[in-house]
């Protein structure tokens, strides 16, 4: 009996080993519903799941060293009390050397992690590192609201391109609701705000989560890898309908979100004339 | 150990009793009638309308219930129907019943017959079993009867009820924390529409609000919904609507001789109670209540139809002009001019603080003086006149809406229709105005100055001495 508990304790740790080796294949760890399936759709994205990876194998590596050394002490413990064993019972006092070793040990490993990631950190928070493709300036301000994300964009200009977007808001903007577009393949920059209480900007396909504070205008960029719809998220509860807080994020080729902003341009200066009156319509006939 | 036991019973007995209760929806209903009288509303209102769980699609009502209505064409055979599709909302997917319209081929009681697979290029419907009697050209048949409203129903419960109610009374749970209330649409009222003056909403001033939200208030877009599943909600909000305004319309008939204060003021000449009931019960016996009750249904279906009609849609009769100086200085004539009165309620800056937010206003509905100055809508709200310099539009920013706006006025509200007072391209002017107001930093009217070095002042010291 003794030993049936012994192999009993030692099945969880196996069990969750398996558990998160098939973890990834079956998409319990990434969402694996945008465009590029399981992979991170951004190249940062990738980096950060290596990141991911990386510290889970350490501590996988942990884990099994340190069930192997409880199941040994489990079962040697369960082989001493077998009837007709005289060894005796020995008091300690413990291992200076032991505790010196496990508390070197993973403090080399943390200070490893908090090196090794600061790259990774630094490109993705810090604007200095930001790719240069974003020091043009952002495409777009996203302002988060209970319960929506209103995105306010630069107009075009007269030689068709986009205007640099201003802090304030200008009679050329354009606007729409839950609907974010941006070129793919091209590291892009937004201005991230709120208009009430703390949300969180999250492209989970594009591994960005950041939040947003009220009175801070935050930079954050991304880069979609492939094009396609990707979901954006409020990652922090901000109230009773944070649920519905979900947007699309559309990445698009230059030529396509140029035609969304043409086409936004147009709807948004609708006049509600219908552009060419049909031939002989009553208006045409009673100016004439 | 035992004392354990028991509170481990107890707090699941807890449980099972208050946490895993289910109550119904029920739909609410106005108050303030006479007990009976007040009855008689109910069931009126429910034979026509139904319970949330049993919805009666009322066929004079002008809406989309059903997945699709057809006409049964030539060259049909028992289980394959040639169709000719008039009023499809949504697609026909297989297992959609079908109903027959009049005639015998669906007796009573007869098992559903069920679409198998809809060929839409061609018209062809092939039904699962060939109903009971042979289909003829001509048949009128209901594909998915009142499927549009119940898928309506459960979407609206998922996004829309905690708000709105539900019955549509605005009376959600979490309604009571809005600053700027949830819409109650038992008036049959939408503030912002794309209709002329006195109109209904038209369905596409929904699905805008629904795709788009309101900015400055608690309604969010709901942009990721599919149009299939905008469009049962737009249904379902209709029939909210229709079901509200017809239970007010007959509150209102009523009122008059059986609310409860009138009742008591009938007691007080003389009358008694009885003598009221009965009076009121024979009245019904001889139809004339529901006779009038009838009438105002019909108008309020003529209303609702009229609305969705091509020419309810407000149309500028002439292009927008160019938002140049000019036309902007000549809109901002006309926002102050006495004729149109802008400032009296948006103030002389544009920022919402005219001097009727502060003045003793008369209630729309009663006449009467309301007790707390400033303004008030239809449904008893207190507004504020809207701040033109915050670049916020509820009903919309294109121009179109602000010229509606100022074509028809907001439904519901203190603002009125300036339609038939302006020319069209006094009306653009005033839309350029208003569209130029955020941006607008320094004097009102003149836009940003250009900026001049500061001149030296003259010394003043020489002369002091």
């Amino acid at each position: 009996m003794k030993r049936f508990w012994c192999l009993f304790f030692m099945i969880w740790p196996v069990l969750a080993l398996y558990v998160c080796w098939i973890a990834p294949s079956m998409g319990w760890w990434f969402p694996f519903t945008g465009p590029t399936g399981m992979k991170a759709a951004s190249p940062l994205g990738e980096r950060i799941d290596d990141l991911f990876y990386m510290i889970l194998y350490i501590t996988t590596a942990t884990f099994v060293g340190t069930q192997i050394a409880l199941g040994y002490v489990l079962f040697k413990g369960a082989a001493a009390t077998d009837e007709g064993n005289t060894e005796k019972a020995w008091y300690s006092h413990g291992s200076h050397n032991l505790e010196v070793i496990w508390t070197i040990v993973p403090a080399c490993v943390l200070l490893f992690i908090a090196l090794y990631q600061m790259d990774v950190w630094a490109q993705y928070r810090v604007k200095d590192s930001f790719p240069s493709e974003t020091k043009q300036g952002a495409i777009a301000e996203v302002t988060a609201r209970q319960f929506e994300w209103r995105i306010r964009y630069p107009g075009l200009g007269p030689d068709g391109k986009p205007l640099p977007l201003m802090p304030e808001p200008q009679p050329t903007d354009l606007y729409t609701v839950n609907d974010l577009h941006a070129v793919v393949g091209k590291a892009v920059m937004i201005i991230l705000e709120t208009q009430d209480v703390q949300h969180s900007f999250f492209l989970p396909e594009l591994r960005v989560k950041q939040d947003a504070v009220p009175g801070l205008d935050i930079p954050v960029w991304f880069k979609a890898s492939k094009s396609g719809d990707y979901t954006l998220l409020c990652a922090e509860l901000c109230g009773w309908g944070h649920y519905k807080m979900k947007a699309r994020m559309v990445a698009e080729t230059e030529d396509k979100y140029l035609e969304f902003l043409q086409n936004l341009t147009k709807s948004q200066n609708y006049d509600g004339v219908p552009e060419t009156p049909a031939e002989g319509a009553p208006v045409a006939s009673a100016a004439e | 150990m035992r004392s354990k036991l028991v509170a481990l019973v107890l707090c699941s007995g807890m449980l099972f009793v208050c946490g895993c209760g289910r109550t119904e929806p029920q739909f609410s209903y106005r108050e303030g009638l006479s007990p009976r009288v007040q009855e008689y509303v109910r069931t009126t209102v429910d034979e026509k309308f139904g319970t949330p769980h049993k919805i009666r699609v009322w066929d004079k009502l002008p809406i989309q219930a059903h997945t699709a209505l057809a006409t049964v064409g030539e060259g049909s055979k028992d289980n394959s129907l040639v169709v000719d599709i008039s009023g499809a909302s949504r697609p026909i997917e297989p297992g959609t019943e079908v109903v027959w319209v009049g005639g015998t081929i669906m007796p009573r009681g007869s098992a559903p017959v069920t679409v198998e697979a809809f060929t839409k290029d061609k018209n062809l419907l092939s039904l699962v079993a060939a109903p009971p009697a042979a289909p003829k050209a001509g048949d009128k048949i209901v594909i998915g009867p009142g499927q549009t409203l119940t898928h309506g129903r459960l979407l609206y419960a998922e996004h829309c009820q905690h708000c709105h109610g539900v019955a549509g009374d605005g009376q959600g749970p979490t309604a009571p924390y809005l600053n700027v209330r949830p819409r109650d649409y038992r008036k049959g009222l939408f503030k912002f529409t794309s209709t002329k003056e006195g109109m209904k909403a038209h369905r596409s001033d929904l699905a805008r609000v629904i795709e788009d939200g309101i900015p400055g208030t608690y309604m969010p877009s709901f942009k990721l919904l599919k149009p299939e599943e905008s469009h049962a909600i737009i249904e379902y909000v209709l029939f909210l609507a229709m079901r509200g305004e017809s239970e007010f319309q007959m509150n209102n008939l009523l009122a008059s001789d059986y609310s409860d204060a009138s009742v008591a003021n009938r007691i007080k000449d003389g009358e008694t109670q009885e003598k009221v009931i009965e009076e009121f019960v024979t009245r019904v016996k001889e139809g004339e209540i529901d006779e009038e009750v009838n009438q105002r249904n019909e108008k309020m279906i003529a209303d609702w139809v009229s609305a969705q009609a091509e020419d309810a849609v407000i149309v500028p009769k002439e292009k927008r002009n160019a938002s140049d100086e000019e036309s902007i200085k000549r809109g901002r004539e006309l926002y102050l001019s006495g004729n149109l009165n802008c400032v009296a309620c948006h103030g002389e800056s544009g920022l919402g603080d005219g001097v009727q937010t502060y003045s003793v206003t008369k209630n729309t509905d009663t006449g009467k003086d309301n007790v707390e100055p400033g303004l008030y809508d239809t449904w008893g709200n207190k507004l504020k006149p809207r701040n033109l310099r915050l670049g916020m539009y509820r009903g919309g920013r294109r121009p179109i809406d602000i010229y509606a706006r100022i074509e028809a006025g907001i439904k519901g509200t203190p603002m009125p229709a300036f339609g038939a007072k302006l020319t069209e391209q006094q009306k653009w002017d005033i839309v350029n105005y208003v569209l130029e107001l955020p941006h607008e930093l320094r004097t009102p009217g003149t836009g940003v100055a250009p900026a001049s070095p500061a001149t030296k002042p003259a010394p003043v010291a020489t002369t002091a001495h």
